[in-house]
């Protein structure tokens, strides 16, 4: 399990990674915090011909308050966000989901833009990233755009990133005053992969649900947003009827793997199920809302 | 403690067994000073690695090798045809009718049978350039028919693993006590039931590893090896390689875990040494974690149909089993395809009186990887199976699980019994393991809980398994079925030097449980020497001149006997030279702490002083004296046929009637392992082994898919547990029933995995009692709850 020869490129700054990256015509791969690549060499299931190691650029790793919400550098780990204030403070739901990212020696090394620009479909932060209407920036070695996190993930371990591309940072919008979350996960062992999670995010105005927000991974090739359930959650109470329609609205729209840990039967089962718990616990928290 | 059994221990003397005394390995073990085989370094070593067949069953027609050979850095590329030439195959023999050996090779020989078998050597200078190789290496495979269930592999027409054998069962036995058929039949109430024990990976922290040293010069070869049982791999590889023993060496340094993986011959011993004897160099092979969990034997994977007889006072009537063991791809050295399910039928009488007992045994050949010993061998599916139907008839008659077990234990007054299979338990306390646990666990507390959780609607049950085995099995009976080879007795020499240190030699391998302080705190004991002053010497052929190694909860009772025996006759020669050179009577020497005295006077002399006159200073004792009293003593010990243990374990879990996830709440232990020699290591072995049990009820399972492919080969996809989902659990020591072996020790190293899958299975089936849900399948993962549980509601709705 020792990985192939490749050629190693230090990265100092975002220009030098990317043009590196072009420059190895597809055959290049960066490496942050390596969690998930050093498998995938081990295994010599991925065999590029050189790795660009961004893990030194300076100033790359901040999580930073701004207008637009929080914007989180590509190399912070998963670690910081799990403990950072300002996360605690705008976008709990994310705290809470990074405590069920593997174990803690992997959440101080795995970054955030490695997470992102890997795409695994059971992964939390992809998972984070579509509920809370994140958007990516990336850096080519032309031009930088901003891509919003539906648009990103593609398939599984498949996202919008051209080969010269890099992830630079994200941006969470902060969530509306007084907005109720929810998170759920299934994994086998704590810090495995999730079987199924569920995350969503509740505002009223009164009693009346005026925002929903709904994603669900690890049942389909990529974390999921909801919309139908959305829509039929808005306008009203949350009565047990909608969870149920939510719910079924949920399983209608996955497409889960069978595998040895689970088959796409109980994978749909435990999706409705996490469904319900999400929406309970979001309206639960919010303020001037709930059952 | 009670005193019996002690024997002639000095209570006068400051107690060292039976204290927990910390761990003499740790500060190494935990400071990274440890030395396992693939820290150790040798000039000019080379690095193996293997092509290993991805087929699970195919013909191998040709090998094309001369690309990887041409590669730089690779030194040689070997397949069986060269192997062969070096090396002649061994077969794990038995006494045992009706039984077909199977030739353990280094590497395939004309048919590939597992995926994952070692094809192809690739010898380079660094593990890097050998797997670079790898891909260079063109195998002509002619796939065959990929023989994965084992009922399947039974058939007559079923094609076949070893041409030259009549079928794939390899073991096929019957056996059994009275008239369980006819009882059976007339029987007024009868449970039964088809249960299935998924197959294991042992799972050591560290893989195997094997470094082979030639020593061209002397011509003679060590091989450094992760392995439990360096006297079977020293005293079979003399064979194989057809060199003398006292030029062929095994040791076992550090070695971080074994738990049966590691106490069989394995294909890549044997390689590393016959290329190490052929290139003139050491040869070094570690497995990652993808090839110990292809290849390394694996274990527990059992069909059993059974089926029990109770009258309505709740007695036992009588037992019978098919036993269907999956045996994998070849016959296991030295342990053979009967083992493991030949143990099921064995232990599956368990600690009651059953009259009537039948059980047919078939072990068959499959294309997966071999199956082997893992702790508790056998005995988990044996639990398993009993406890289950136990627990069905005292549903079917009404009567309290704690209950029918009292009433069908073997009594005190009863013992030695022997149970329908032929084991003679000896005097054991089966009854008193179980009123221990309903008593510390607080049953009647956990009932009422029980009760209250279900008017919440809540899946809380409550699961009882008692069990009983034979440790420390001796000469008189074979560690398995018909085994030439004897694995009932140890030796032990203990020397005391010139400089007044204690070195005590044993033939054991540690891996992991604190023998090298279990063995230190028993000299010290026995001889009258601080624990500090002794050195264990263990792991290494060389230190005595026969010994098997550590597996089948042996090296307590056997390694311990023997320490106990060469300790006393080194302590009566040390009191004799005191005698003569303190100038007075043996009966008034007192040897305590290291340090002779005489009683009622002043004279004192340490050991160090007392062994430089022996040694060093002439003319300090008469000639004649001087003869006796060399400060040196082997003696041997052999229990002749060992002594039973028994436990019972109490689970009581919580289900999730929505995401059936499976909660311990409650893990309580009682055993009767007799005279505890270190507390610390004993709970630390239960836990360990409850550990490795709740594996097996819940997480861990090989998967082989229908192609035969092990689909679980990494530790993402073989859940062992880890930290997280092992509860807090307590343990509980009983040592009123000390049995007859010497110091009174029964083995306790695999209890833990014996019976903690039988509990959470009966836990479980009491959670979903109200669904009539009977749990016969382990491990019961969530997918499978889910699946009975659907398939229960849909008749309940019927």
């Amino acid at each position: 399990m020792k990985p192939p020869a490749f050629d190693y490129i230090a990265a100092t700054s975002v220009e030098d990674a990317v043009a590196a990256l072009a420059r190895s015509e597809g055959e290049g791969k960066l490496i942050a915090g390596g969690q998930s690549l050093m498998p995938m060499l081990n295994f010599r299931l991925a065999g590029p011909a050189v790795l660009i190691d961004v893990g030194r650029i300076a100033g790359l790793d901040g999580i930073e308050e701004t207008d637009e919400g929080l914007t989180v550098g590509a190399l912070a780990r998963h670690a910081a966000l799990e403990t950072s204030p300002g996360v605690a403070k705008h976008l709990p739901v994310l705290a809470e989901a990074m405590r069920h990212v593997a174990h803690l020696a992997i959440r101080n090394r795995g970054t955030i833009g490695g997470s992102l620009s890997h795409a695994d479909p059971a992964a939390e932060l992809p998972l984070m990233a579509v509920l809370l209407d994140a958007v990516l920036h990336i850096t080519g070695p032309e031009e930088s755009r901003e891509v919003p996190a539906e648009e990103f993930f593609i398939g599984a371990l498949t996202t919008d990133l051209e080969d010269e591309e890099m992830v630079t940072a994200v941006t969470f919008p902060y969530l509306p005053a007084g907005c109720g979350w929810g998170f759920e996960e299934v994994s086998r062992r704590s810090g495995d992969f999730a079987l199924a999670a569920a995350a969503a995010t509740l505002s009223f105005e009164g009693s009346v649900i005026s925002e929903a927000r709904l994603a669900v991974t690890g049942v389909d090739d990529l974390p999921l947003r909801i919309s139908e359930a959305e829509e039929g959650l808005m306008g009203g109470e949350l009565t047990e009827e909608k969870i149920s329609a939510a719910a079924e609205s949920v399983q209608a729209s996955v497409n889960p793997n069978s595998d040895a840990q689970a088959s796409a039967d109980y994978r749909r089962h435990l999706i409705g199920v996490l469904t319900a718990r999400v929406l309970r616990a979001a309206a639960a928290r919010a303020t001037g809302g709930g059952l | 403690m009670s005193e019996a059994g002690a024997g002639n221990i000095d209570l006068t003397r400051p107690k060292i067994i039976g204290t927990s005394v910390k761990r003499v390995e740790d500060p190494r073990l935990l400071t990274g000073h440890g030395r396992f085989t693939d820290d150790v370094k040798l000039r000019g070593t080379l690095h193996v690695a293997f092509v290993r067949s991805d087929h699970a069953h195919a013909r191998i027609d040709a090998i094309d090798t001369s690309a990887a050979a041409e590669m730089p850095g690779v030194v040689g590329v070997y397949s069986a045809a060269e192997l062969d030439q070096m090396t002649s195959p061994v077969f794990a023999t038995s006494k045992m009718k009706d039984y077909h050996a199977t030739p353990v090779r280094a590497l395939a020989s004309g048919k590939a049978r597992f995926a994952g078998e070692p094809v192809v050597a690739v010898v380079a200078e660094s593990r890097y350039l050998a797997e670079d190789a790898l891909a260079l290496v063109d195998i002509d495979y002619a796939p065959l028919e990929a023989l994965v269930d084992p009922e399947l592999a039974c058939d007559e027409n079923a094609v076949k693993l070893y041409d030259d054998l009549p079928g794939n069962v390899l073991v096929s036995r019957s056996f059994g006590m009275g008239e369980a058929e006819a009882v059976l039949a007339a029987a007024p109430q009868t449970v039964s039931g088809r249960f299935r024990f998924h197959r294991k990976s042992p799972t050591a922290l560290e893989p195997r590893a094997y470094l082979a040293d030639y020593d061209q010069g002397s011509r003679a070869l060590t091989l450094y090896a992760s392995t439990q049982v360096p006297g079977i791999i020293r005293d079979c590889l003399v064979d194989v390689l057809d060199m003398p023993g006292s030029k062929l060496r095994v040791i076992a340094g550090d070695v971080g875990g074994g738990f049966g993986g590691k106490a069989s011959l394995n294909p890549e011993e044997i390689l590393v040494c016959a290329l190490a004897r052929h290139l003139g160099r050491p040869v070094k092979w570690t497995a990652d974690r993808m090839e110990d969990l292809l290849s390394t034997s694996q274990s527990f994977d059992e069909i059993v149909d059974a089926e029990l007889a109770v009258g309505e006072d709740g007695r036992f009537l009588a037992l019978k089993a098919d036993i269907l063991g999956d045996v994998g791809a070849f016959s296991i050295y030295p342990w053979t395809a009967a083992l493991e399910p030949m143990q099921v039928a064995g232990f599956l009488p368990g600690p009651y009186k059953i009259e009537n007992f039948q059980a047919n045994v078939r072990a068959v050949a499959t294309n997966k990887a071999p199956m082997g010993p893992y702790r508790g061998v056998g005995r988990p599916i044996s639990a398993f199976v009993l406890e289950r139907l136990i627990d069905m008839a005292a549903k079917k008659i009404g009567m309290d699980p704690a209950e029918i077990r009292r009433r069908n234990f073997v009594r005190e007054d009863e013992f030695p019994h022997k149970i329908g299979s032929g084991i003679v338990w000896d005097r054991s306390g089966f009854l008193d393991c179980l009123e221990q646990v309903i008593e510390r666990a607080d049953y009647d507390g956990l009932r009422r809980h029980r009760e209250s959780a279900r008017a919440e609607g809540r899946w809380f049950g409550i699961g009882l398994a008692s069990y009983a085995e034979l440790t420390g099995i001796g000469s008189r009976l074979s560690a398995a079925p018909g085994m030439p080879i004897n694995t009932g007795t140890e030796s032990a020499t203990i020397q005391v030097d010139s400089s007044g240190a204690v070195t005590a030699h044993f033939g054991i391998a540690s891996h992991g449980q604190g023998l090298e302080t279990t063995l230190a705190q028993i000299v010290a004991e026995e001889m009258g020497v601080r624990l500090e002053d002794v050195e264990v010497v263990q792991g290494d052929t060389a230190a005595v001149a026969h010994s098997t190694g550590t597996y089948a909860s042996r090296s307590a009772v056997i390694a311990g006997g023997a320490g106990t025996l060469t300790a006393r006759t080194l302590r009566s020669k040390v009191i004799e030279a005191a005698s003569h050179l303190l100038e007075a009577d043996v009966k008034d020497i007192d040897f305590a702490e290291s340090l002779i005295s005489v009683r009622g006077t002043n004279k004192t002399m340490s050991l160090r002083e007392l062994a430089r006159a022996v040694y060093s200073q002439m003319g300090s004792l008469p000639a004649e004296v001087r003869a006796k009293v060399d400060l040196q003593a082997s003696e041997f010990y052999d229990p002749h046929f060992g002594t039973t243990t028994c436990a019972t374990h109490l689970a009581a879990v919580e289900v999730d009637p929505e995401t059936y996830k499976v909660t311990i709440h409650t893990f309580v232990v009682s055993e009767d392992c007799g005279r505890v020699i270190n507390p610390l290591i004993v709970d630390g072995q239960v836990h360990g082994g409850v550990a490795q049990g709740i594996g097996a009820a819940l997480f861990e399972e090989v998967v082989y898919d229908e192609t035969g492919q092990n689909i679980s080969a990494s530790l993402v996809d073989y859940v062992v547990p880890s930290a997280a989902e092992v509860p807090p659990m307590t343990v509980h020591h009983l040592d009123a029933l000390a049995p007859s072996t010497l110091g009174g020790y029964r083995g306790m190293g695999e209890g833990g995995t014996i019976g903690a899958p039988a509990a959470i299975a009966n836990a479980l089936s009491d959670a979903l009692g109200h669904l009539d849900v009977e749990i016969s399948e382990l491990p019961m993962t969530p997918e499978r709850l889910f699946r009975v549980v659907e398939a229960a509601q849909a008749q309940k709705g019927e």
